[in-house]
């Protein structure tokens, strides 16, 4: 064989040759073979999520999962629940863009391939709705979805998928009740994310009798690319309209754009924002400059989880458990405020604790969505946590708070917790049915 | 005028003040780290040659080695086993000349034999480490369409990630509205749409050279996801879309395990078969193409354009099928990225990805076949060897130096990869082979 | 003349202006390197981010704003010369695709280690002038679309600009700049020091970025994040290409045209996904038309 020869050999040889340390690189890893539950040992349970870590949807959401894992770690220390110890892995999926790489999917498998027993109180919707079909294929639960969105509750496609928060549209009817009794007869106007956050939301409002006068999409493409500039000619429309009431179905970083472009142009209605977009902490991370955003406009929003000035024994409760994990919150003291974030993640974490044990020593997938099917748990929500045979939605009462200080939120007069549910025709109720104890095997 | 000049006399003279002191931080600063960065780079080469040779004396042909052995042997065998090594001469050399007088069907079984080693291999691999296969396979058609049109074509295009694109949303929303299709149409239908896109983006590149046809790729990866966005009665806007199924496997795969081992094994080995089978069809087609007359036209273009206007070759024509080819091939890898992941969403086709795409092609080795493989196979499982490494440094896994891992490592491989070895890992290990070939002479 | 002033269609000119300035300066620093070393920066805006960081850490030690913006544009300047003779002089007579490459390692070697250092959440860059809109009237509340710190945004980028200009086309420095890339070795028998000229080129352009930087960070949106300059970067990449990669005039311009292009299209066709979609056409049409840009005097080939 002569040169020429060898050197065209040369390629697609050394391609194979490449292949083949693939294949004995693939051969060496391992799967351990599964007898019993996946994911599930007698000392410990494995679950796993996955979370925008790193990128644009960070800020803010990424202290979710690491206050859940905070509860999984207090729990851990008192000896775990039925002596198994809680083994959360997060996984970063960038939401779904990692250096513009798509990533969920990719975490998802390698989470399956542990193999994890659940996952749990991974967020996004676009990045969930996007593993549906995957889990439910390898009948993996899907459990405390962290979206608002309604995708979640669909129990005859998707039995093992369960959401945790209210939808975006039960949100919406509460806070357009308060709408209603409070700015009685003034002007309404909305701004809303292009997708089922923001069409959810206006359902909402149109579905308890608020008609915003003025209705306007943003896409979350444009607001990054102007820097917020994209949001000038809205505010300035909605001042030309005389609007008295704006309400806001958008993310932090657009909460952001809204409040400082109004201020820019000495626009000063009443401001209504979407609980998604509204914790003053990471609503001021996302603004820059602009001093005290939020607070000088009385911004009222909408809680399921207690208000941080509230005195529930939860709150200190909360304090007590993140401060016990300085890995995931370096420089966390007793005056550090807790944010809407670490709220969020610490509800469910104590659910899905909460579930844990109700389960018992043999722990099932099937045995679990039963479980959650037919038990009310008292988590740091307002209301308890009950799902049925036909709703994963989860929580769906709170109630109405404003925003009081640069890191504070404050219920407002009464404290009164509405419940309803999305369907158009179910009113919005008072409920007394409270959750305010903290279980003496958390303490 | 006289006070214009002055303030122009006094402006260049702060300007030069400024200046020097800035040139005075920049120079000893500079040395210093240049000399640190030279010395660095000489080390990895030092480093690199030992473990090259290894790869040469692996790489190089058996049957070369063979044949100067057997020769050698020869002259010391009686006549029988001379006899005997002759017969298997005659055979070897056929083999050989088969190759160099029937380059198409040789690549073909090349090919055919390289995709049922690699099927026979998925069966025994991992869930995931199938799964990763599947995803760079796909990946790696994307890229190999790039290395056509920047390698060969000369047009540096950041726009692939649109095009790629363009696949995915024409497969996820065809099988949505007409779920019977078998699989081979909506790839096709993918391929042909990304063809559709390039043609219409290749016509007005023709003109353009350099900075404004990137400029001009960039505005259209740019402006893709608004695209999408525009028409989200049919791409479900910023939510994401996803297959009404999943890809799963026909009876007789799922057969082949137990049933304990759960439905993830036998659907990942599916995905990766099929990813392969079609990556091996796809660089089929694209290593003909290289080596056809109108790749070598294409070639003719990118090294001189006169010399190619005068051979009779049109510069448009070729130019707008550079583009066509790498748009259709960018389609074919997005359709079948859709296919193995089941979804997709705009936020997945920002320009970051037509940049990564690029850059994983220049680590492989642009302008090469097997250098478009080790691009896929980079970009599949970088998630997951930055997991590893997290894991073994005990570095916090959600703390910001885990979560920058991925672009310091990333990033600095490109620098060091451009500098060291700018014709990539195939590249440059094509070019060792080759000088150690010469050598040897 | 108020209800002039505070109209729709002047409002959406101000704020369009507002927001073009800075993506005029982006496109001016690529103008800069492309006529001084004939490399396209892809790190660009990542490299002013990162002088934009280094100059406003001092934030933390009780410095004030002045300061610190010098403190970023000196880091800029040094940047760029540090890059140039560290990774750029190796890529000089290398085919166009290795220095993007470089380049695109480098922004996300840059990007990464600002967020291991400095974190992914936005650092507040503090306003030194006011940023709500001045008022026409006080009684009726009508408002101009510009405030004093939109008035000194605008005023910085075309001052920067001016300087520039005058330094590349009036000065001695600039005749040596412009020689130095324009013929070199002619410029080398007269004298001069052309790799001290590709230097200060780089030096130049890095300058101009960590003004943009700062400026960009200013604004509300997240404040000053490592990847802050990526977006701006996309679109002055653009405007650059639109506008002639040869003139420092024409990427102002065709930043500020598209600044004003976005504001009217979000505001009057109420959908902001057009806007990119209608600066891919006009690039389209205008490279179609000149293929070197609108304010380029080079000829180019036709094919």
């Amino acid at each position: 064989m002569s040169r020429p020869q060898l050197r065209r050999i040369a390629a697609p040889a050394l391609a194979v040759s490449l292949s083949m340390g693939m294949a004995i690189v693939g051969l060496a890893s391992t799967s351990a073979g599964a007898a019993g539950t996946p994911g599930v040992t007698a000392t410990t349970i494995t679950i796993g999520a996955t979370v925008p870590l790193t990128g644009i949807a960070s800020v803010g959401y990424s202290e979710v999962a690491k206050a859940a894992d905070a509860v999984f770690k207090w729990v851990n220390a008192k000896g775990g629940i039925n002596k198994r110890k809680i083994h959360y892995v997060i996984k970063d999926d960038c939401y779904d863009a990692c250096g513009g790489t798509p990533n969920t999917v990719a975490q998802t498998e390698a989470l399956l391939a542990l193999p994890v027993f659940a996952t749990v109180g991974s967020l996004g919707t676009p990045t969930q709705d996007s593993v549906r079909n995957l889990l439910k294929s390898n009948g993996v639960p899907q459990l405390f979805v962290n979206s608002g969105s309604t995708d979640w509750n669909n129990p005859g496609k998707y039995p093992m998928l369960f959401g945790w928060q209210q939808s975006y549209t039960v949100e919406s009817k509460i806070l357009g009740t308060y709408i209603k009794a409070h700015y009685k007869g003034q002007k309404v106007c909305w701004i809303g994310q292009n997708d089922d956050f923001g069409s959810g939301g206006l359902t909402g409002l149109k579905d308890v009798g608020v008609i915003p006068a003025i209705q306007q999409q943003y896409s979350v493409n444009a607001l990054v690319a102007s820097n917020g500039a994209s949001f000038a000619p809205y505010m300035a429309a909605e001042k030309a309209a005389l609007c008295k009431v704006v309400f806001l179905d958008t993310i932090p970083g657009a909460t952001g754009a809204a409040l400082g472009n109004a201020e820019a142009i000495s626009f000063a209605p009443h401001f209504v924002v979407s609980s998604v977009g509204s914790d003053p902490i990471t609503v001021k991370k996302e603004m820059g400059s602009i001093p005290d955003p939020e607070a000088a406009a009385h911004t009222i929003t909408f809680a399921e989880l207690p208000a941080s000035t509230d005195t529930n024994p939860w709150n200190a409760w909360m304090r007590k458990v993140i401060k016990a994990d300085p890995a995931e919150f370096p420089g966390f003291t007793n005056s550090t405020p807790i944010d809407g974030n670490m709220a969020y993640g610490v509800g469910w974490g104590v659910a899905f604790v909460e579930a844990l044990r109700a389960e018992g020593k043999n722990i099932t997938r099937a045995g679990f969505v039963h479980t959650l099917l037919t038990t009310s748990f008292q988590t740091p929500a307002l209301t308890p946590l009950k799902y049925a045979a036909t709703n994963h939605q989860g929580l769906s009462a709170g109630y109405v708070d404003v925003v009081s200080s640069l890191t504070s939120t404050t219920a407002v007069k009464g404290k009164t917790v509405y419940a309803t549910t999305g369907t158009k025709a179910s009113k919005v109720t008072v409920t007394h049915r409270l959750s305010t104890s903290v279980p003496t095997w958390l303490l | 005028m006289n006070t214009f000049a002055g303030f122009l006399r006094r402006l260049s003279l702060l300007a030069r003040a400024i200046l020097k002191v800035v040139l005075a931080v920049v120079a000893p600063l500079a040395g210093f780290l240049r000399r640190l960065l030279a010395g660095f780079l000489r080390r990895l080469s030092v480093l690199a040659r030992p473990i090259l040779k290894v790869m040469l004396v692996v790489v190089t042909p058996l049957a070369g080695f063979l044949r100067r052995l057997l020769a050698g042997l020869l002259r010391r065998l009686s006549v029988v086993e001379r006899a005997i090594l002759r017969v298997v001469l005659v055979v070897l050399t056929p083999l050989a000349n088969f190759r160099r007088h029937h380059p198409v069907l040789a690549r073909g079984i090349l090919t055919v034999v390289f995709v049922a080693v690699s099927l026979f291999a998925t069966y025994f691999f991992d869930p995931i480490t199938n799964y990763n296969l599947a995803a760079g396979a796909a990946m790696s058609i994307v890229i190999v369409g790039l290395s056509f049109l920047t390698g060969f074509s000369g047009q540096v295009s950041l726009g692939n990630g649109a095009f790629m694109g363009v696949g995915c949303y024409v497969a996820a929303i065809w099988a949505n509205h007409h779920a019977t299709t078998p699989m081979i149409g909506v790839l096709a239908l993918a391929t042909a749409a990304g063809g559709a896109v390039g043609l219409l983006i290749g016509l007005p590149a023709t003109r353009l050279r350099g900075p404004y046809l990137a400029g001009m790729t960039i505005a259209f990866a740019v402006a893709f996801p608004s695209v999408l966005d525009l028409f989200s009665s049919w791409t479900n806007g910023g939510t994401a879309l996803q297959l009404p199924q999943l890809l799963s496997p026909p009876g007789w795969i799922v057969s082949l395990f137990s049933k304990s081992t759960g439905s993830l094994t036998p659907n990942n080995m599916w995905l990766a078969d099929v990813a392969i089978i079609v990556a091996g069809v796809a660089f089929f087609f694209m290593a003909n193409l290289f080596q056809s007359r109108t790749g070598r036209a294409m070639r003719l273009v990118r090294e001189n354009e006169v010399a190619a206007e005068l051979a009779g070759v049109s510069l448009a024509r070729a130019r707008v099928l550079a583009f066509m080819v790498a748009a259709a091939y960018a389609g074919l890898g997005g359709g079948l990225t859709t296919l193995v992941s089941g979804s997709v969403a705009p936020s997945n086709f920002q320009l970051n990805l037509s940049i990564t795409i690029l850059a994983v092609l220049v680590i492989g080795g642009i302008g090469t076949l097997s250098g478009a493989l080790i691009g896929g196979m980079v970009y599949a499982y970088s998630t997951t060897w930055i997991n590893q490494i997290v894991s073994h440094t005990n570095l916090d896994p959600t703390g910001s130096v885990a979560t920058s891992l991925n672009g310091i490592i990333f990033g600095a491989l490109l620098i060091i990869v451009m500098l060291v070895a700018p014709l990539g890992i195939a590249g440059s290990l094509r070019l060792f082979i080759a000088k150690g070939l010469a050598r040897r002479s | 003349m108020d209800g002039f002033l505070a109209s729709r269609a002047v409002s959406d000119l101000l704020v369009g202006l507002h927001f073009g300035v800075v993506i005029g300066l982006v496109a001016l620093s690529l103008v800069l390197i492309w006529r001084a070393t004939h490399i396209l920066n892809f790190a660009q805006g990542a490299m002013a981010a990162f002088s934009a960081y280094l100059g406003m850490s001092l934030l933390s030690y009780n410095v004030g704003y002045w300061w610190c913006a010098i403190a970023s544009v000196f880091a800029g300047l040094v940047f760029g010369g540090i890059t140039e003779r560290v990774l750029i002089r190796r890529l000089y007579g290398k085919p166009e695709i290795n220095p993007i490459v470089v380049m695109v390692g480098f922004l996300a070697l840059l990007e990464a280690i600002a967020t291991a250092v400095w974190g992914a959440s936005g650092r507040a860059v503090p306003l030194p002038f006011s940023f709500v809109d001045w008022q026409l009237n006080s009684q009726t509340g009508q408002t101009i679309a510009i405030s004093p710190e939109g008035v000194y945004q605008i005023v910085a980028a075309l001052v920067v600009t001016i300087l520039i200009v005058v330094l590349f086309r009036y000065t001695n420095l600039g005749l040596q700049l412009r020689a130095a890339a324009v013929a070199p070795e002619v410029s080398r028998l007269l004298g001069v020091r052309v790799s001290r000229m590709l230097t200060l080129g780089w030096i130049l352009s890095s300058g101009v970025g960590a003004v943009a930087a700062v400026i960009v960070a200013s604004n509300f949106g997240p404040g000053l994040t490592p990847t802050v300059m990526d977006a701006p970067f996309a679109i002055a990449f653009i405007a650059a290409a639109v506008g002639g990669l040869e003139s420092p005039w024409g990427a102002l311009l065709a930043g500020v045209a598209f600044g004003i292009m976005q504001q009217f299209v979000t505001d009057y066709l109420n959908n902001s996904d057009y806007v990119f979609l209608i600066a891919l056409g006009v690039l389209v049409v205008v490279l179609m038309i000149r293929p070197q840009g609108v304010f380029s005097k080079s000829v180019s080939r036709r094919v």
